[in-house]
């Protein structure tokens, strides 16, 4: 039996994602004024939905537990593609890093973690409840 | 995905920015500093920032791992349990090699040519009664110190967003209980 349904699986994938993203959006800004520094950055969606489409990543990890596989969860999880972030402009010292762009991401980024989360707390919710329907 | 490893890429350019302010008092304090160790007047100084492993050396799992001389740490007596706790432990490295934080490559010399001014009565006065100072222009500094404020700011902004996205994940266990 497992107590993870498709909805936590899916949030899992989806905060996994975000926290890459806030990431590689801490890593432009720490690297602001380093020479040469291209932005970084991830295509949300396009791996959100590759992640999905992966499948559910908690029967497979189950089932070579204890094998000198991959067994943990965290290897069924799938590594996003890091890219050069388009269309940024360039300053003289090769640094394409945009202030209001890594601003943006980064509430971005907490919006959906927030999203996630409060999702993905009504869902444990619902499944604690039902644990608890007899009473006790 | 480890997000106290975020906080690490953060950290290592609070601590860089802090570095770089440092160097522009340093310069700021010295503008009229005529002896230095090496002879002459001082000279102004320039960080120079690299891309740096900010997990590399300060993270909890390579800490952990690390062992006291330096192999990993054995974790219960079964091969295939301690691997999978390392594996479990280093779970944040997807993005490691990508996702970086910064560090101070080097602290330059600027080895512009110093600034005379007719001082013949100083005691470092040359015997053209010329006096050698630093070529420090106070403008220059503070547009530097500004910049490093600026993106310190920044950074401590990204820890803040940081820690309330950890402060979501934990209120997620929490209602749960």
């Amino acid at each position: 039996m497992l107590v993870s349904t498709a909805m936590t699986d899916a949030l899992g994938k989806y905060l996994d994602l975000v926290s890459d993203e806030m990431k590689l959006t801490a890593g432009n800004v720490a690297n602001i004024d380093t020479p040469g520094y291209r932005s970084l950055g991830i295509d949300f969606d396009a791996e959100f939905q590759q992640a999905l489409a992966a499948g559910s990543g908690v029967l497979e990890a189950m089932a070579p537990f204890g094998e000198q596989g991959n067994g943990s969860i965290g290897s069924a999880k799938l590594k996003p593609k890091v890219k050069e972030v388009d269309g940024l402009t360039e300053r003289p010292d090769g640094n394409n890093v945009s202030l209001d762009r890594e601003g943006m991401q980064m509430a971005d980024a907490q919006l959906k973690f927030k999203i996630g989360a409060a999702f993905l707390k009504r869902e444990l919710a619902g499944i604690s409840e039902a644990i608890h329907v007899d009473g006790k | 995905m480890n997000l106290f490893g975020v906080m690490n890429i953060s950290a290592s350019a609070l601590q860089a920015e802090r570095a770089r302010a440092e160097v522009v008092a340093s310069n700021m304090a010295n503008a009229e500093t005529t002896r230095t160790a090496e002879g002459g007047p001082y000279k102004r100084q320039q960080v120079v920032f690299e891309t740096a492993d900010a997990e590399a050396e300060q993270s909890f799992a390579s800490q952990l791992m690390g062992g006291a001389n330096g192999g990993p740490v054995k974790i219960g007596v079964n091969g295939s349990r301690q691997s999978f706790l390392h594996r479990n432990l280093m779970m944040g490295n997807d993005l490691d090699d990508s996702a970086q934080g910064v560090a101070v490559a080097a602290v330059v010399n600027d080895n512009g040519a110093p600034q005379k001014r007719y001082d013949p009565s100083h005691p470092d006065a040359g015997p053209d009664g010329y006096v050698e100072y630093p070529d420090i222009n106070p403008l220059t500094e503070m547009v530097d110190l500004m910049g490093a404020q600026r993106s310190y700011g920044l950074n401590a902004s990204a820890v803040q967003a940081e820690k309330s996205m950890i402060g979501t994940a934990i209120d997620l266990g929490r209602s749960t209980s």
